[in-house]
């Protein structure tokens, strides 16, 4: 398939991926924030400048105060990390593609867009921010619950899943590496902190029952870690989304024993299924989430490479 | 017409009502909240309360009721969205009264089926005792892990009219509503947001968390984590919503009866895997039912075998069996004496006055008053079978009175309390005072730990005081603040609290900055060359 179209649709995965997770952050700490201090475990959640520091925008070292945060990551359009972004960055994806992802799809991605576009949404936002991401999260299932029903297994419906795992895997590493700084990194960072944040965590991926039925241990840092990077049965986990990406790959490429990606995917893999079931490695964690971070940076490079180079693709700037 | 609705609000006269003085002003920890409900106005809380009926509907939190018109079944659970508030003082002080209750209670349970010091000391007789329909003689001798009977307790507590607590009732057998507490508060946070901004206002959904520690520390279990389940009579049973909360909440199966298997002394499940151990069990029904070889044999809901196993000390079942005994409305009576006995420190919270119809002289004089006090028989619950004297015809009492008579070691009377009030939405939005309860949670594991707050249960009808949800009661989300007054709080909804934030987040490199066609027309009228902040290469 053309090149141009895979990277197209490998985007609108990423696009509506993306939107959904902030919404289910936002919303998860949102709630959080509204009540005091839990008294068990002591702890603290994410705040408001760490979603900031996720989503990698600047915050200028000043307090950042609840109101502007939830705006900005949802309303504003001239902020490229908001949901309304993702959501009009989805729709032009889609638009683009529109022969070759179903009516369906299309129609579900178009609507949400129409209805975040439309309407007092900052209205909506006052009264209560729940509504909104609680619609952006429906829509996200909607449009991948079409694609399972609706989309041929081919070459292009591989794109697409591949840019939404990765996405997914991406925002939980970014969750993970917030909530849990590396041991000496802060000087504040006790036990307790990383605790809080753990659950709050947990909560804004939507994962809190499925660690409560997998996981017999109490939901403190480490645990949760583990579980959001290593359990596989997990479909929000990082090795989840790892394995989904590297199964569309797989089948999606001519040639894949000499895939530079797909190589790099099933050693990744197998990595994470070696963390996972060594013996417990708490404090190297935040070690092996930067890690797992760097592989997938370059996991992404190389698709690029493999197979959007005919697209016109220019370098990024590398940060390291 | 649209009122506005703080101006008009009047506390009744005679009642504590916790938001409004009587001149109308509010207290000054409800102050903001108080403008913030006048800020939102009648008609946009009417328009939430649509809204919350709506989602409670969809996500099925609903119950069946007996309403004027027969019964009525699916009704979304009737929150209220004007929350009680709580000061931390105020909360400090429950809490610390509940916890010398439960301790109290526990030791007397301890003790009804050891050595019975309360009764050689002549403090409660051994006759009354024996004598309640929760006495379990099956409970004798045994006890259980750290000595622990009331693992799961919420007391009803009531506030009377010059504002002090008073204890209405210890349930101690298998309490529920705490499910509506955890539900209540998320439905208020997505509903009503705004009333929270000035306010911080205590959790409750680690509630879950610890019923597990609880159970799991009791729990007769060499290995590090041990199984437990929540058992339940089944899905017909009116909470079972409750049971299913919970088990999901804290990740433990839910199981019923015929799931459950006891091989020599030892508790089993059956899974698909075989038989698997199960070391605590959180049951929600009675003991009558637990076990047909030691209680009542027609019973179906039970496991037989399941009584050996706890005497054997295998398992650990909570509450205890036999805790009902503490339970009891005519055991109620004599717990001042039970904290003064065992503990040697004078109650921190106030009995309601009750007098004893087993006492001849008690029974007489308190029947002579009947149009002025409560009848409650000793060994039920949820309001049934209470006379509430002042609202009951007179040839209603004069039977009961013969009742009374006849079987007089089944009844109590009490004093009237006059339940205090709290602001209520009307249909129209409006505000109006109703009276309400509380009843907190509590969870006993190795120490006593209560969820603040609890489920603060109102009376929907004007002047009515019964506030179950069975006969048209409703509920309201109830807020521990962790300050006294709502007034020193400066933030709005910033956090101030240590919040970790990495000054700078090691980036990602995403090698693509290809954007598409129609993005980039877009981008070039707008301005090029900015970065993208998470570094994914697209502006």
């Amino acid at each position: 398939m053309l090149s141009r179209i895979a990277q197209e649709l490998f985007w609108l995965g990423r696009n509506v991926a993306r939107a959904e997770h902030t919404a289910r952050m936002l919303d998860g700490v949102f709630q959080a924030s509204l009540q005091g201090r839990p008294d068990d475990p002591a702890g603290v959640r994410l705040g408001w400048g760490s979603i900031l520091a996720i989503m990698g925008s600047q915050t200028d070292g000043r307090p950042v105060r609840r109101d502007e945060v939830l705006n900005r990551m949802t309303l504003t359009r001239e902020e490229p990390a908001s949901v309304i972004s993702c959501v009009s960055r989805a729709r032009e994806g889609a638009r683009t593609v529109r022969d070759v992802i179903s009516a369906e799809m299309w129609e579900a991605v178009n609507t949400t867009h129409l209805a975040l576009s439309a309407g007092d949404l900052e209205g909506r936002m006052q009264m209560g921010p729940y509504s909104v991401f609680q619609y952006v999260k429906e829509r996200s299932a909607l449009f991948w619950g079409l694609t399972s029903r609706t989309m041929l297994r081919d070459e292009a419906r591989a794109f697409l899943v591949a840019g939404g795992r990765i996405e997914s895997a991406d925002m939980v590493l970014r969750m993970l590496r917030v909530a849990m700084p590396a041991p000496g990194e802060h000087a504040e960072g006790t036990d307790g902190v990383r605790d809080g944040q753990a659950l709050a965590l947990l909560q804004a991926v939507g994962g809190f029952q499925a660690f409560r039925r997998a996981v017999p241990a109490p939901p403190n840092a480490g645990p949760v870690a583990r579980f959001l990077l290593y359990e596989r049965a997990y479909p929000d986990s990082v090795a989840a989304s790892v394995d989904a990406v590297h199964g569309a790959l797989f089948d999606a490429d001519e040639v894949p024993r000499s895939s530079e990606p797909v190589l790099r995917l099933s050693r990744l893999a197998a990595d994470l299924e070696f963390r996972g079931r060594a013996a417990a490695e708490d404090g190297n964690l935040a070690e092996a989430s930067s890690l797992v971070q760097s592989e997938l940076a370059l996991i992404d490079a190389d698709i690029a490479e493999r197979y959007f180079a005919g697209a016109g693709a220019a370098t990024g700037t590398v940060v390291a | 017409m649209v009122t506005d609705a703080t101006t008009a609000y009047r506390p009744q006269p005679g009642y504590f009502d916790e938001v409004f003085a009587p001149d109308g002003t509010p207290h000054p920890h409800a102050v903001s909240l108080a403008a913030e409900i006048a800020k939102l106005g009648p008609e946009l809380l009417t328009a939430a309360g649509h809204r919350r009926d709506a989602i409670f509907v969809q996500q099925g939190i609903t119950f069946d009721a007996t309403g004027e018109e027969g019964p009525v079944k699916d009704r979304p659970f009737p929150l209220d969205l004007v929350p009680r508030i709580l000061p931390a003082r105020e909360w400090d002080h429950i809490e610390r009264g509940l916890m010398q209750r439960i301790r109290a209670l526990n030791r007397f349970i301890d003790d009804v089926y050891h050595e019975r010091e309360i009764v050689r000391a002549g403090i409660v007789p051994w006759r009354l005792i024996v004598s309640r329909s929760h006495f379990a003689r099956a409970a004798h001798g045994v006890r259980p892990p750290g000595g622990v009977y009331c693992h799961v307790a919420g007391c009803d507590l009531v506030r009377d009219a010059d504002g002090s607590w008073k204890v209405l009732e210890d349930n101690v057998r298998t309490p529920s509503g705490i499910s509506y507490v955890l539900e209540n508060r998320v439905a208020m946070t997505r509903l009503v947001p705004q009333f929270f901004q000035h306010h911080r206002v205590r959790p409750v959904d680690h509630y879950p968390q610890l019923l597990l520690a609880g159970l799991r520390s009791v729990a007769p279990s060499a290995e590090d984590e041990a199984t437990v389940v929540v058992w339940t009579p089944g899905p017909m049973n009116s909470a079972y919503f409750e049971h299913a909360f919970l088990a999901r909440q804290m990740g433990v199966e839910l199981v019923e009866a015929s799931d459950l298997v006891v091989r020599d002394d030892v508790l089993y499940m059956r899974t698909t895997a075989g038989l698997r151990r199960v070391h605590a069990v959180y049951r929600r029904l009675d003991d009558d039912f637990v076990d047909p070889l030691e209680f009542r044999p027609d019973s179906l809901l039970g496991v037989p075998g399941l009584v050996r196993a706890y005497r054997a000390g295998t398992v650990a079942i909570a509450n205890a069996l036999g805790t009902g005994v503490a339970d009891d409305k005519a055991v109620y009576h004599y717990v001042p004496e039970m904290i003064r006995f065992y503990l040697g420190e004078e109650p921190i919270l106030d009995n309601v006055r009750t007098y004893l119809m087993a006492d001849e002289q008690q029974r007489e004089t308190a029947l002579a008053r009947r149009h002025e006090l409560v009848f409650k028989p000793t060994g039920e619950s949820g309001g049934k079978g209470v006379f509430i004297g002042p609202s009951t015809s007179k040839e209603a009492l004069d039977g009961l009175a013969d009742v009374i008579r006849a079987q007089p070691e089944k009844w109590i009377a009490q004093e009237v309390v006059n339940l205090s009030t709290v602001p209520t939405a009307m249909p129209d939005g409006s505000l109006a005072p109703r009276h309400v309860d509380l009843r907190p949670f509590a969870v006993f594991g190795e120490t006593i730990r209560i969820v603040p707050g609890g489920l603060t249960r109102v009376a929907l009808t004007e002047g009515s005081m019964i506030v179950n949800s069975s006969r048209g009661g409703g509920s309201k989300d109830t807020w521990v603040l962790e300050e006294d007054t709502g007034a020193d709080v400066p933030r709005e909804g910033d956090t101030q609290l240590h919040e970790v934030m990495p000054t700078n987040m090691p980036g990602l490199r995403y090698g693509s900055e290809w954007t598409g066609q129609q993005q980039q027309q877009q981008q070039r009228r707008a301005e090029v060359g900015r970065q993208d902040p998470r570094g994914i290469g697209r502006p």
